[in-house]
């Protein structure tokens, strides 16, 4: 598969900060990319460079093979942006919007109004005749993809198209980025992790100002996922019965222990069971409950992060 | 240039839409039918509100309507300009409008002269009407009057109204804030003040061509006297221009 975007050695410090920290990044055509952060991880400074918006103090990118330099926009007709919030000019309607848009992209004028039909209809905004001044928010970040969409980029960068919007807006902007999959590249920024593994084939969770993790979501999962098994008892003297056996001991490294229920991890679970099952028999101790916890992208996100 | 071509097409339908077209008209409208109707009227007026001072305002000529058209035009005119056109930039800053537009492909050059240029036909035209009104007006009220250097006059003050517009431009591309413009723009025309106040460069400044016209109508100075200012004026409105571009360039959004 090419590479629609690559990123290497990128750096960028803002005053004495140092936002972006030799960031290498590839993202293969016709995924959805996961990139998740923090908040003030620098996910928005990296579209920014990527998108010639913000100088980078070092490093390469390139969007298809093109080299992006900063000021420059040249190579932006590969590429169509969503910034967070997406702001519009109030006084125009959506149509006159997209017009101005494509003049500026360089489109003929029936090819814009054919796409902007095509366009405001995929993300629901068809016969709104009002002006954008008077638009909800979700309804903006909908015309927003409208907008990065008009000239047919390979790729489409989003920042955090989800972050402000309710469950219902959520889902149509999801279910519009799963809609235009198979033609476009998308990197979606977040840190709303259902929608990510909603919707995203790869994803790379940027922390430190470098990727931490990156990779398919299955990928990621089992290598970098701790198993985790839960116990549940019924009374909390039986926890610490528990606890005080011999052979347990060395699991207790990384437990995590709430009222009757105890949670036991490990790269090696099949192990960790044996050795429960068998203390359990030893000691005839009976759990209420005993479960083996699926890694979430949650968790380790959070094991990356903190 | 498409770009260019597109985001002036923008800057008008925003000046239409946000009503900065229709006050610039009807401000410059005003001006035009008012300086003649002020000269006019000013002896009746002060015979009926200070008769002892009326003397004074007798028999007023076409250069009193023109000193009122200067006068109103050169200050209160520009200034609502000035005023008007602070903030073409630091509202797209604000909200962010810009980078949208940028990421389509358009260039940063073709911003700065698609908003220079938007204000400067409007004021091209919003100051004509009122020369065009002023003008008329003049003739009917004091017919046969001949004046030297009319439009002479008329094109200085157009030639400065146009500087003051890219001093404006680079205050709006250096600062954020429409009001750290405006004040970019007061310390611009002071130190073009104090240029003439200097001996040395007397007589080079830009400032004679908002502040002599009347003399230019009224023969105290004559037509060369405004060469200088005239090149200096174009020169500093061209090399503006191209400092804005180039500060915009790098210009982190």
């Amino acid at each position: 598969m090419k590479d629609v975007l690559s990123i290497k050695g990128l750096s960028k410090s803002f005053g004495t900060q140092k936002v972006i920290d030799n960031l290498d990044l590839s993202v293969p055509e016709g995924t959805i990319f996961g990139f998740i952060g923090q908040n003030g991880a620098g996910k928005t400074t990296t579209m920014k460079m990527t998108l010639g918006l913000l100088e980078a103090d070092g490093g390469e990118i390139t969007v298809c093979g093109e080299a992006v330099r900063y000021g420059q926009t040249k190579n932006n007709h590969h590429i169509g942006y969503l910034p967070d919030v997406p702001e519009f000019y109030n006084y125009m309607k959506p149509l006159e919007y997209l017009a101005l848009c494509g003049e500026i992209a360089g489109l003929s004028k029936s090819n814009t109004k054919d796409r902007s039909d095509e366009l405001l209809s995929l993300v629901g905004l068809n016969g709104v005749k009002k002006r954008i001044g008077g638009f909800s928010r979700g309804m903006k970040q909908r015309l927003g993809i409208a907008q990065a969409l008009l000239s047919r980029p390979k790729l489409l960068i989003c920042d955090e198209p989800t972050s402000a919007l309710d469950p219902v807006g959520r889902k149509e902007i999801l279910d519009i980025l799963q809609k235009i999959k198979g033609t476009t590249t998308v990197i979606f920024s977040t840190h709303i992790l259902s929608d990510v593994e909603r919707i995203c084939d790869r994803v790379a969770v940027l922390h430190n100002g470098n990727i931490a993790i990156s990779g398919t979501l299955s990928e990621i999962k089992t290598m970098h996922g701790k198993e985790r098994l839960l116990l549940e008892f019924s009374q909390k003297s039986e926890v610490s019965q528990f606890k005080a056996c011999e052979k347990i001991k060395p699991l207790l490294s990384q437990t995590e222990e709430s009222g009757t229920e105890i949670i036991l991890q490990g790269k090696d679970i099949v192990h960790i069971q044996r050795v429960v099952i068998s203390v359990l028999a030893e000691t005839g101790l009976c759990p209420s409950k005993m479960e083996i916890m699926e890694s979430s992208l949650e968790n380790l996100f959070l094991e990356v992060v903190m | 240039m498409r770009g260019f071509i597109a985001f002036s097409k923008k800057e008008i339908t925003e000046n239409i839409r946000n009503y900065r077209l229709l006050i610039m008209l009807a401000i410059f409208l005003i001006f035009g039918l008012m300086s003649p109707l002020l000269a006019k009227f000013t002896p009746q007026l002060m015979e009926a509100l200070m008769p002892n001072l009326a003397e004074a305002f007798e028999n007023p000529t076409a250069l009193d309507s023109w000193t009122q058209f200067y006068k109103n035009v050169s200050s209160l005119g520009l200034s609502l300009t000035i005023i008007l056109f602070s903030s073409c930039l630091s509202g797209e800053y604000a909200k962010g409008t810009l980078t949208i537009m940028l990421t389509k492909g358009l260039s940063r050059p073709a911003v700065v002269l698609s908003k220079f240029s938007a204000a400067a036909v409007i004021l091209t035209v919003s100051y004509w009407l009122a020369f065009g009104v002023t003008y008329g007006y003049t003739a009917y009220l004091w017919p046969g009057a001949s004046l030297p250097h009319v439009f002479l006059a008329a094109f200085a003050l157009w030639t400065a109204g146009l500087l003051y517009l890219s001093i404006l431009m680079l205050g709006c591309v250096l600062f954020r804030q429409a009001f750290t413009s405006i004040l970019f723009l007061l310390v611009v025309t002071v130190i073009m003040g104090l240029v003439e106040q200097i001996e040395q460069t007397a007589g080079y400044s830009p400032v004679i061509l908002v502040s002599k016209n009347i003399d230019l109508l009224s023969g105290t100075v004559t037509a060369s006297y405004f060469t200088i200012p005239f090149i200096v004026s174009i020169f500093t409105s061209a090399a503006l221009l191209i400092m804005s571009i180039v500060v915009f360039n790098k210009k982190q959004l």
